[in-house]
């Protein structure tokens, strides 16, 4: 299907894009437009106004920031996937942002895209939550900064404000993560997706795909602090999440995402281990 | 170099790698119209009233076909037991509903956006009625009665007696049982269902469109607009797909009946979710197996009653039903057989003809049987195989004796060789699989056989037309070889293109094909189906390029034209013990797959596939590798991740987002394909039909390699990760 019919206007700074967006209706920012321009296609958003952001250079690149990266909003999934300093510095962000669709979605779709749409079934979210991600925001009252944990609220819904941009994503150094999916093989969408990272400290563990936003999963955390193994702490999986709070479809059941969760999990922090 | 057995390269490969071949959807003409059809998107209801009032005043529209519009609404390729639309009034069958793909009504418009505006304002009051989810529920007693000349819902039994099951399962030293149930399965060809119609220079109503058999396509108009045949005229341009999908009519006969009532030409185009709830599918079937042997291997007794959904019409469902009969028991010669098989009427998406046609479903049940045989007698699976492989003379279960040329030990032999297969003192033995570095994935080798029929069975009086004309003067200048037959995507007409230019002794470029369209090709060549069609048109086409090739030494006259009919030998209808002469030749094809299952997660993986197929002779070698490769996707397809779920009636899969379908990073790591060349005696120049051959043994091949790897067995399919990790833990 074709969109609904739209205006366009391109915003030249983050300030004017802002100010657009406060002075039109339903506006909605487009940047890379692979979240956005599926569901403007289904019909299920029918912004009166897109907001293009696509050209902000201000918005654009990876940087070192105190012991982690910071990335700004309009990086690619493929510049991200390729950084050697996401690689070195958050492995699993690379990893997760290297599955992200296929190599098209990845040259054009971008980490602020993909946050801002708040897909349960995307994978960027689950890394950032497991490695206490930040989010940065500018919109009509200024800049403010959100943390990953509280930032997403449910299915493609998030804590971003209309008029708000998401400027740039913190994440701090976790040398030793790993991500892994199991993907609809359609769309490449986690079904299930985990993201751990471990250090001397213990252990930091999220769960997403298969619930309605990533999951901290605190139980394997003190488990794996404890001194469990992989396979034991990922038994914990399941802990605190309610038999109602699994997402089922007609690729992957409930049954199914519940049984196998925890193998994802031990597999996340095998591998987060090994590294 | 001889035409025939040379690679040589499609005429029609560039025009649609580039997008410059035209499609049936591709078509127009000057002051077309625009159709959509309304479908009645629920699986069981009467239609009380139909009220098109408002939309019938949208600018634009020009008509609005209703049943009322229908001469004669019936159609069905064996049996016409199917509205063309469904709506109220005297004709009661017409006026239920009975899938959610019938339909109501087409709205024919200056432009698609006004018909699909007036489409949703068709008001239409249905009353619902209980729906029929599946055989199961079909047969109680009670049910709701789908077609009233069949009150139990089953349209059709055949009954198999071959010699004295009890004598025979006495005789046995092991005796094997199992249940198994395959899912049914969409074709998913490139092309979604498209056509436009119009009425020619000759007042004929003329209908382009994607189909398999032009002849039977304009008989099947010509019967619903109660027209001569020759009136009607149908012409296939190029062909997207068809996979057997296609035998059904679609869109031909209401864009017929638009283009007559409106004197101006219509176009119609289904989009893929119509494609999907719109036409049939791939029979689910459900088996219960009974196999006997002898201590030493020997087949001594089987018993089969198998049960196949039909959905809400017959479309090709008894013709599915006799295949999957006489396959029920695969390629073996076994002297005690019963067999009851059943098809039955449900509110599903009517079953139909799909690669394989009943073949693949009974392979599945007769080779899993066999595997499991093999394990409990403790014999390799090729070794009791080989034993029981049906030869030249061998009695099918109908009590003929098979005809001439049967390759399956030859077959067999040479596809467990190629993946590690070894003959020793003690027999055949079984490779290891190379198990990988991971606690969790497991790697196994298993293997199956298969054959099948050439052709139609039954006592269908097979037959196919063609016309040779010779031109030049003392040298052949240029041929025109005349034949209805499609090429569905296959490349049907570059095989008759070397068959006509090596009957003829001359080189392939000088062969023109005129092909698929009944004012053209007058002679049927009969359906682009059953692996028919190099054989048939082959021998029709060898025929007529001898005759012409006789004429162009004897005469003077310039050009010759020599027109030959190829009957084969006659087939005959069972009786009711199941006797009967069912076929004139068959194919014979061996797979073995290895495949890895991850234990944790369920999912499957194929790392390599070794297929050989017995083609009698390659008339194209790259044409053969590239159907093996194309139906061994398919059928992992098939047995893996494609998935068609209906409930009560309802389609929850009518989207290729839902409905999965192997992609390149599905489909296998290797596929081997072996080209065997065991002549058919019938054959044109030796050759077999082979399209559908290599799809029928990799589901049970697949089971056998997952129960290598795990120990446990998949009796149903699709293998879905879910559905594998439900019986790992079940098995466990």
């Amino acid at each position: 299907m074709y969109p609904a019919k739209f205006d366009y206007v391109r915003a030249n700074s983050v300030q004017e894009a802002v100010a657009l967006a406060s002075q039109r209706d339903d506006a909605k920012f487009i940047a890379g437009g692979h979240s956005l321009l599926p569901l403007m296609k289904l019909r299920l958003a029918t912004p009166a106004t897109l907001i293009d952001i696509g050209r902000l250079a201000e918005l654009r690149g990876i940087r070192r920031e105190g012991n982690g990266v910071t990335i700004g909003s309009l990086t690619t999934h493929d510049e991200i996937a390729t950084s050697a300093d996401v690689q070195s510095t958050v492995p699993a962000l690379a990893e997760a942002a290297a599955h992200v669709g296929d190599q098209q979605v990845r040259n054009r779709g971008t980490i602020g895209g993909n946050i801002a749409h708040g897909d349960p079934a995307s994978d960027l979210p689950t890394v950032l939550v497991a490695l206490d991600g930040e989010v940065r925001i500018q919109g009509p009252n200024g800049q403010r900064t959100a943390k990953a944990q509280d930032f997403f609220l449910d299915i493609l819904t998030t804590d971003l404000q209309p008029g708000e941009i998401i400027t740039a994503i913190h994440v701090p150094a976790a040398p030793r993560s790993a991500y892994v999916k199991f993907e609809n093989p359609a769309s490449g969408y986690a079904m299930i997706g985990v993201c751990a990272a471990v250090s001397d400290g213990g252990a930091k563990v999220a769960l997403g795909g298969a619930l309605a936003k990533p999951a901290r999963l605190v139980d394997v955390e003190k488990e794996v602090a404890g001194g469990s193994s992989a396979a034991n702490a990922a038994k914990s999986t399941a802990n605190r999440i309610g038999e109602d709070d699994w997402m089922g479809d007609i690729h992957a059941s409930r049954e199914y995402r519940m049984a196998v969760a925890p193998t994802f999990v031990e597999r996340a922090l095998s591998k987060a281990m090994s590294r | 170099m001889r035409a025939i057995g040379s690679s040589l390269p499609r005429g029609d490969a560039v025009g649609k790698v580039v997008g410059a071949t035209p499609y049936s959807g591709d078509l127009s003409m000057p002051g077309m119209l625009h159709a959509v059809t309304l479908f009645a998107r629920r699986p069981h209801a009467r239609i009380l009233a139909l009220d098109l009032g408002e939309a019938g005043r949208v600018p634009g529209v020009v008509c609005i076909l209703t049943a009322a519009d229908v001469p004669h609404n019936r159609f069905g390729l064996n049996v016409p037991d199917q509205p063309v639309l469904c709506g109220p009034g005297d004709d009661e069958h017409a006026s239920r509903v009975r899938f959610v793909g019938d339909k109501v009504a087409v709205v024919v418009a200056e432009t698609v956006e006004a018909a699909e505006r007036a489409r949703a304002l068709i008001r239409v009051e249905y009353e619902a009625l209980p729906v029929v989810p599946n055989p199961v529920a079909a047969r109680q007693t009670g049910a709701p009665v789908l077609h009233a000349a069949h009150p139990d819902n089953v349209l059709l039994h055949y009954r198999v007696r071959k010699g004295d099951t009890l004598a025979g399962f006495a005789q046995a030293d092991v005796v094997v049982e199992g249940e198994y149930s395959v899912g049914g399965q969409e074709h998913a060809f490139l092309q979604p269902e498209a056509g436009l119609a119009w009425l020619d220079e000759e007042g004929r109503v003329a209908v382009a469109c994607a189909g398999q058999w032009a002849h039977e396509e304009q008989e099947q108009i010509a019967h619903a607009l109660r027209l001569p045949d020759e009136r009607v005229r149908v012409i296939h341009p190029a062909i997207g797909g068809a996979f057997g999908g296609r035998e059904d009519i679609s869109v031909q006969i209401v864009l017929a009946l638009a283009a007559q009532k409106t004197g101006r030409p219509v176009k119609m185009v289904w989009t893929r979710e119509e494609s999907i709830i719109g036409h049939h599918k791939r029979h689910p079937m459900t088996y219960r197996c009974r196999t006997g042997a002898t201590r030493d291997g020997r087949l001594v007794a089987a018993e089969v009653e198998l049960v196949s959904d039909c959905g809400a019409y017959a479309s090709t469902s008894t013709k599915v039903l006799g295949n999957a009969t006489i396959m029920a028991v695969g390629p073996y010669d076994i002297p005690h057989v019963s067999i009851d098989a059943y098809t039955v009427y449900t509110n599903n998406v009517p079953s139909g003809a799909f690669r394989g046609f009943g073949a693949p479903q009974s392979h599945f049940a007769a080779e899993s049987q066999m595997n499991k045989l093999a394990a409990a007698l403790g014999m390799d699976p090729v070794e009791l195989r080989l034993k029981n492989a049906l030869r030249d003379g061998s009695l099918q279960v109908t009590q003929a004796p098979m005809p001439a040329g049967v390759s399956m030990d030859h077959v067999i032999e040479q596809c467990a060789e190629s993946i590690g297969w070894r003959r020793t003192a003690q027999g055949w033995q079984r490779p290891a699989a190379a198990q990988p570095d991971s606690p969790w994935l497991r790697r196994g080798i298993g293997f199956a056989a298969a054959f099948k029929n050439i052709g139609f069975s039954f006592g269908y009086r097979e037959h196919c037309w063609a016309t040779v004309e010779i031109h030049g003067g003392g040298d052949i200048d240029r041929v025109v070889v005349r034949c209805a037959g499609s090429d569905v995507g296959q490349g049907a007409h570059l095989a008759f293109q070397q068959i006509a230019a090596e009957a003829l002794g001359i080189e392939a470029e000088k062969v023109e094909i005129v092909s698929a369209d009944t004012a053209t090709t007058p002679g049927s060549s009969g359906s682009a189906s059953a692996s028919r069609m190099t054989f048939m048109a082959g021998n029709a086409i060898r025929g007529a390029a001898e005759k012409a090739l006789a004429m162009w030494r004897d005469e003077e006259d310039r050009p010759v034209i020599a027109t030959y009919e190829f009957n084969p030998p006659a087939t005959t209808p069972m009786d009711d013990m199941g006797r009967s002469t069912p076929n004139f030749t068959y194919g014979y094809v061996a797979e073995a797959v290895e495949a890895e299952i991850d234990t944790e997660t369920g999912e499957v993986r194929v790392r390599r596939v070794v297929c050989a197929d017995d083609v009698g002779r390659a008339v194209n070698p790259q044409q053969v590798t590239g159907q093996i490769e194309g139906a061994v996707v398919q059928a992992q397809g098939w047995a893996t991740i494609e998935n068609f779920v209906q409930r009560d009636g309802l389609v929850l899969t009518p989207h290729l987002s839902t409905y999965l379908i192997p992609t390149v990073r599905d489909i296998p790591d290797r596929v081997d394909s072996i080209i065997v060349e065991v002549p058919d005696p019938l054959g044109p120049f030796g050759a077999r039909g082979m399209a559908e051959m290599p799809f029928i043994p990799f589901a049970p091949a697949l089971t056998a390699a997952l129960h290598d790897a795990t120990g446990v067995w998949f009796d149903h399919l699709p293998l879905t990760p879910v559905r594998v990790l439900e019986t790992l833990d079940e098995q466990a």
